[in-house]
């Protein structure tokens, strides 16, 4: 089946087998988004994490089909040229260190400040996970926002 | 500043000839070898000869690119050399390239063939090397200034960010107009270092080149290699380790079923060369595949001895041989079982102890642990028979890759096989096996077109080659007034060493005993043994390893000694060491964590001491809200001398990580196996911690020394997080609760969800 998402701004046209393709793989695999990183599977690391809609969802679970008509923003999109505070904030912390998880944790974090919440309030919406503990980095860089 | 996505690299050929040929308009090259010193040194001993794993380009653009065959997996230290190599050039740090080279088996090759990224040895091992090349370089460039200026007096010209000088005439010239002049010197025997006094660099935290490319979805991990026409293989093993093939399944209409086997060099325990261990789905996308591979119906035989494959069982065998073994003996067959003596006498530390006035008694136990990278292991391969073979992988083992392709396809020439190392999702250990490259290529092989395999998160976690469980029986003597007169320590461990077919010498496995030999407190007498478990679970390397397993248990008896001569933890470990470098890192920690002042209340301090890769780490944990079922990590205090310091920014985020990896094992981390099947399968039995659940933390390192002096040995810093932070965290909860947990993990049943 055929189907045309709204990713990033720009529509984007995938055929999937069905459309119980979750999110993640068709960003991944079909658009080549490869920005969005799968981790468990099950939602419960928030690696794959994308804005639908301007909420925070995990992209692992997500059947495609139910993504149909909303606006995706994955990594790739949340700017043109790393610009958003969060990525600034990001790279000003020095924060990422294996760095595969926080391409979620940015979307997560984008999310939260999308739905109005700045400075240590983000850290109360942002529960991905990093296996390399930049944690108190991630604090660091999200109280100024 | 960029460290390119693989897929956007020259080809390692066309560098290397670039490299190699000199001419006047590339530039100035060199070729350097940068040493390991890794425990996987023990298992590849063959020479490298006259190969090189790094070098440095300056061209005529002005350019400066150093090439480094080692992985980057979050640690910083391709930055951290490229700190290093500008120091001593004289250049701006934000003028060098850093570039991921990968080795070919080719004689030309600039990277060489023996790399490996383990031990927390980047930096360590290679600072003064590329210290020197620097400088080399940079008298080659001085020295083409003297010719052009016609001057042989050195003390006339000056060197500052990357232009020589000429003093009498005011002449200048950039190292991009030298570079040609230059490439035809020979390199100095001994080049001036720029003297500690005047670093810039060294000593200095500075930004890292490869946190741009993984704030915006740019950074390639192996698992985001994409070639054209390429297909993708999910991997589907026997659920029991042992387990093998018993016949082929029907592929699903439009996918291939590849069986896969072991091949030598990735056989570990249960999993023995020739052992079809799993199976392959081959279809259009990740998904449909994966999906596929579920559904799959796929009969299995299980091992012989399947029914003793279980963790109560692997902990009955520790108990028995804690109580009874067999020592090692020259010449002997010296299976599973054996007991080796590390140091020590035990008839002189058993009469020591006997003659105590109060005996400490204490059995540790620490589970397997799996290594959860956040990125799964993967592998992609381009294969065409007779042409070529190019292998993308998260690997912390490129030679071990090389190795490999090069016995898979005996028919393709050195010359054929490349091999690119990504970006890594993290490490910890898991990505210097090649088990998951050896399958890619077996697919490949078959498929003849372009293939990515990755593992699902439930094959990762369940056939990992975990961190060895180990039972610890320790035994020590005071005096009346509290004194250690005797210590006996007993480690039984499965051997990771012996399952990679290392035989093992009379003191057994050094990754085994790491962390329990030469301790540096006063015990008077002391004993360290290490018995090898006869458990054929896969072992491997883990972030610190040996060290994770046996500081718990040392620091955890030293604190019980603590307590039975009514000391305080941190006075009673001052008063047996001797070394004053260990008591500067107890004391820096005391200070850090405020250890003399009284804990709010409600809070509880505990302290370990510990030593891995040269370095000296001690932690303090503090917890509080203690209740029956659990407690919250308020802070932890961390500090460490690794000798020299290059990027302390980088050191404290390490050393944080590896605090957290101690954390998350410490509180949750445990594989279970029925029948040789191990049964966490995802993060939902296998916690890690939250945002929310990360305690405060302070790190301090202790004072480098005034003049840095190539004979001392500089110490690593990428694992040294974890090994202290396990036995600091136990010995709080007993000043919290008086009650002393020894087997870990504290909360073997958490679970996880969304």
């Amino acid at each position: 089946m055929t189907l045309t998402l709204n990713v990033n701004g720009k529509p984007s046209t995938v055929t999937v087998s069905d459309g119980s393709m979750p999110l993640l793989w068709v960003l991944r695999d079909l658009l080549g988004l490869t920005g969005t990183k799968y981790g468990c599977g099950i939602e419960i690391c928030g690696a794959c994490t994308v804005l639908v809609d301007g909420q925070p969802e995990k992209s692992c679970d997500m059947d495609v089909s139910s993504a149909v008509g909303r606006r995706i923003v994955t990594i790739e999109g949340l700017s043109a040229n790393s610009s958003h505070p969060a990525q600034v904030a990001w790279i000003a912390n020095q924060v990422p260190q294996c760095g595969y998880c926080q391409s979620g944790m940015l979307m997560s974090v984008a999310g939260a400040m999308q739905a109005g919440h700045h400075g240590a309030s983000i850290m109360g919406e942002v529960n991905n996970l990093c296996v390399c503990g930049t944690y108190p980095r991630i604090k660091a860089a999200c109280s100024k926002l | 500043m960029n460290i390119p996505n693989p897929l956007n690299r020259p080809s390692m050929e066309q560098s290397s000839r670039r490299a190699f040929l000199g001419t006047a308009t590339s530039g100035l090259t060199l070729a350097f070898f940068l040493p390991e010193v890794s425990r996987i040194d023990e298992l590849n001993a063959a020479p490298v000869g006259t190969t090189v794993n790094a070098w440095l380009q300056i061209g005529a653009d002005e350019s400066i690119t150093l090439t480094v065959g080692s992985s980057e997996m979050g640690q910083g230290s391709f930055s951290g050399l490229a700190q290093v190599l500008a120091e001593d050039l004289m250049v701006d740090y934000a003028k060098v390239q850093t570039v991921q080279g990968g080795p070919t088996l080719a004689t030309i090759a600039p990277i060489g063939t023996s790399i490996n990224t383990v031990g927390s040895s980047v930096i360590r091992t290679n600072f003064w090397k590329m210290r020197d090349a620097a400088a080399g370089a940079r008298e080659m460039l001085v020295q083409a200034a003297m010719q052009l200026a016609g001057d042989a007096v050195r003390t006339n010209f000056t060197v500052a960010n990357g232009v020589v000088a000429h003093k009498p005439d005011a002449k200048t010239w950039t190292y991009g107009a030298l570079a040609a002049a230059a490439s035809k010197l020979a390199m100095p025997a001994s080049a001036p270092l720029v003297p500690d006094t005047q670093f810039r660099l060294i000593g200095k935290t500075m930004p890292r080149f490869d946190i741009p490319h993984k704030v915006n979805g740019s950074a390639v991990y192996g698992i985001d290699v994409r070639l054209p026409n390429m297909v993708y293989a999910v991997i589907k093993h026997a659920p029991s380790f042992g387990g093998t093939l018993a016949k082929a399944p029907a592929a699903p209409s439009g996918y291939m079923v590849i069986p896969t086997k072991v091949v030598a060099g990735t056989n570990r325990g249960l999993e023995a060369v020739g052992n079809v261990n799993a199976v392959a789905v081959v279809g259009p996308n990740t998904w449909d595949t994966w999906q596929r591979a579920r559904s799959l119906n796929v009969t299995w035989n299980l091992p012989a001895n399947a029914a003793s494959l279980n963790t109560a069982q692997f902990l009955a065998d520790a108990q028995a041989l804690a109580k009874n073994a067999t020592p090692y003996a020259a010449g002997a067959p010296n299976g599973p079982g054996t007991l080796y003596t590390v140091e020590g006498d035990a008839t002189a530390a058993n009469s020591a102890i006997a003659a105590a006035a109060k005996v400490v008694d204490a059995t540790y136990s620490l589970p397997y642990v799996s290594h959860a990278c956040m990125e799964v292991l993967n592998c992609t391969v381009d294969y065409v028979a007779g042409v070529k073979c190019e292998v993308w992988a998260p690997t912390q083992s490129a030679k071990a890759v090389l190795s490999l392709v090069a016995t898979l396809m005996p028919a393709l020439q050195p010359s054929q096989i490349t091999v690119h190392t990504t970006y890594l999702g993290g490490g910890l250990g898991r990505k210097a096996e090649v088990d998951f490259v050896s399958q890619a290529l077996q697919v490949a092989m078959v498929v003849g077109k372009p293939v990515k395999l990755m593992w699902p998160r439930e094959e990762d976690f369940t056939h990992d080659q975990y961190r060895p469980m180990a039972l610890v029986h320790a035994r020590a003597g005071l005096t009346a007034s509290g004194q250690v007169m005797g210590w006996s320590y007993r480690n039984i461990s499965p051997s990771i060493l012996a399952q990679r077919g290392v035989p093992l010498g009379p003191k057994g496995d050094s990754q085994g005993y790491e962390g329990s030999q030469d301790l540096p407190y006063a015990f008077g007498t002391g004993l360290t043994e290490y018995v090898t478990h006869p458990s054929q679970i896969p072992v491997g390397f883990w972030r610190s390893v040996g060290a994770s397993i046996n500081t718990f248990a040392v620091e955890s008896m030293v604190d019980e000694l603590a307590v039975a001569a009514g000391m305080d933890s941190y006075q009673f470990r001052r008063s047996l060491l001797t070394d004053p470098r260990w008591i500067a890192v107890l004391d820096a920690v005391a200070t850090l964590s405020g250890w003399n002042s009284a804990a709010a209340s409600g809070h509880f301090r505990g302290i370990a001491i510990g030593t891995a890769f040269n370095s000296i780490v001690a932690e303090v944990v503090e917890i509080s809200n203690v209740t029956s079922t659990g407690f919250t990590v308020s802070k932890v205090s961390i500090a460490m001398d690794c000798y020299l310091a290059v990027n302390p920014g980088q050191i404290e985020a390490q050393l944080t990580g590896g605090m957290v990896h101690g954390l998350n094992a410490a509180l949750y981390g445990k594989q279970t196996f029925v029948n040789g099947a191990a049964q966490a399968k995802n993060f939902s039995k296998s916690r890690m911690i939250r945002p929310s659940e990360m305690p405060q933390v302070a790190v301090t390192l202790v004072p480098n020394p005034t003049v840095s002096d190539r004979t001392k040995a500089i110490g690593g810093a990428g694992e040294l997080g974890v090994p202290t932070l396990a036995p600091a965290l136990a010995n709080a909860y007993y000043r919290a609760t008086k009650n002393r947990v020894r087997a870990l993990p504290f909360f073997p049943n958490a679970t996880m969800g969304d």
